[in-house]
């Protein structure tokens, strides 16, 4: 089977699978555990002593906005003419990208036409694997019913900022780029369904304990899922407990660590101390982890808010490799000196005046 | 075909959305007005994270050689792409478009990255080679 071959087949795979996650989502279940098998007799894996079996190596390959774009406003649900158009764009997407017309693979634009934002790297530089899954959501958000995140006042202040800061500064100190930048951290918030560099996550359990390694940071948590109660350690990634509900990993992580005086490229990605996230894990089908995760925080947000996101298991053998982001990142000496050039440009007269003084 | 399909993402919104927000942003580091086309021979190769660097000596029209570095993608994604540390091979002539560095150095991302006789790097199937497709003069 040549790899063309066998893209057309995980697309079609792909597209068999859309309906019944967008039926598995439509039914909102909240109940817990699933039937012992579905129609086509699949039935959640177990491990060895006896919970499911998350084990494996898992990446979001959907393209839905977490937040309901204003073309959809009021709607959940893309049509099924849009649907169709969405696969078609993105088989021809991945056509091209195979045939080599760079340009237009993974949705970029030419760099004549570039607005740059979104359109640095083609994809030679990025690893989408195989073609994008298409599903029915027209947001990750499915509660609020808008789709969109509540932020507070002060919170959707703090998000316009980092958006016009990103990539513009002030780059003042190492401190000033983002979290991201720094080769800390994205958050554990978004850790599951996100990552550019490398948004690969690996599940391991064993009995008592669930871990996940994500790829990008070299993130991981190492989940207790033995009935123990939150410890008091404030962390970044907080403190995070376990439990099973029927077929459901349920996490629950409070304690985090306020770092919000950080810079996050995205506000809802901060942990002040009064966050508690909650994830609930489910396996719908051989191939699909339903992610549902809901934010509670009045610092940050009016009401706790729900995202429901698809996680493609990707074949067996998957491998995560080390990502030792100080090895090598000279994005942060190239920023600051590019942020003292910008200077230098905007300010020969202040200097020509003597007007350096008062220095940092 | 192309205009049809620039019309589906801006209808569906798909693909061309807000720029991912990590690993750093392009702008801080590039200046999408300094677009930087050079051709030289593969000096070096960083296989490094959070980002590969090639360093490539570009001959001058006097004669004068300057060393360019050159940021790509992360090594696990070429790595997932078939790329491996023999792929890039010292010595090589390639040819790399992208966007300068806004503190004026010879250090540049790489946007687009092909041997001189137009073939594109590790595209299409493992073992069929690249193809020469001649399709990329549009895309300009």
């Amino acid at each position: 089977m040549t790899y063309r071959s066998v893209v057309l087949v995980l697309t079609l795979a792909a597209a068999a699978g859309i309906a019944a996650f967008a039926l598995a989502s439509a039914a909102a279940p909240k109940s817990t555990g699933a039937p012992a098998a579905d129609a086509h007799g699949w039935a959640v894996p177990r491990t060895a002593w006896g919970d499911p079996d998350f084990q494996g190596v898992w990446r979001y390959e959907a393209v839905i906005a977490l937040e309901r774009p204003a073309r959809f406003a009021g709607r959940e649900f893309l049509t099924d003419a849009e649907i169709a158009q969405t696969e078609r764009v993105e088989q021809d997407q991945e056509a091209k990208r195979l045939d080599g017309v760079e340009g237009e693979a993974v949705g970029r634009q030419s760099v004549a036409a570039s607005p740059i934002r979104g359109n640095e790297y083609n994809s030679f530089w990025q690893d989408h694997g195989r073609p994008r899954r298409v599903y029915k959501q027209t947001s990750l958000i499915t509660d609020p019913r808008d789709g969109r995140i509540p932020y507070t006042p002060d919170a959707r202040q703090a998000e316009a900022r980092a958006a016009a800061r990103y990539g513009v500064g002030p780059y003042e100190s190492y401190l000033d780029p983002d979290t991201g930048e720094r080769c800390l951290t994205d958050g554990v918030t978004g850790m599951m369904w996100q990552g550019p560099n490398g948004g690969h996550n690996q599940i391991v359990q064993s009995p008592g304990y669930v871990t996940i390694l994500h790829e990008e940071y070299r993130d991981r948590r190492i989940i207790p899922v033995d009935g123990r109660a939150h410890s008091n350690v404030r962390q970044w990634f907080g403190d995070s407990v376990g439990r099973w509900e029927g077929d459901t990993l349920v996490v629950d992580t409070t304690n985090f660590l306020d770092k919000t005086h950080y810079e996050w490229a995205s506000t809802w990605t901060r942990t002040s101390e009064t966050l508690h996230l909650v994830e609930r894990f489910r396996r719908v089908d051989a191939d699909t982890l339903e992610y549902r995760i809901t934010a509670e925080d009045p610092a940050t947000f009016v009401r706790p808010w729900t995202a429901v996101i698809p996680i493609s298991r990707l074949q067996d053998g998957t491998k995560i490799y080390e990502y030792a982001c100080h090895e090598g990142n000279y994005a942060m000496p190239n920023l600051l000196s590019g942020a003292r050039a910008e200077a230098k440009k905007a300010a020969p007269v202040r200097r020509s005046l003597g007007s350096e003084g008062g220095s940092r | 075909m192309r205009s049809c399909l620039t019309v589906l993402f801006a209808v569906l919104g798909i693909a061309i959305a807000a720029p991912a927000p990590a690993h750093h942003a392009f702008a801080a580091e590039f200046d999408a007005k300094k677009p930087i086309k050079l051709r030289g021979t593969i000096a070096k190769m960083e296989w490094i994270n959070p980002h590969t660097w090639i360093h490539i000596d570009v001959k001058q029209p006097n004669g004068k050689v300057e060393r360019w570095m050159i940021e790509g993608g992360p090594p696990n994604a070429l790595y997932r792409r078939g790329f491996t540390r023999d792929s890039l091979p010292l010595g090589i002539e390639i040819v790399v478009e992208g966007f300068r560095a806004k503190d004026g150095s010879m250090r540049g991302n790489g946007r687009d990255l092909t041997f001189p006789d137009g073939r594109k790097l590790f595209l299409g199937s493992s073992g069929t080679g690249a193809p020469v497709d001649g399709k990329d003069g549009k895309d300009r």
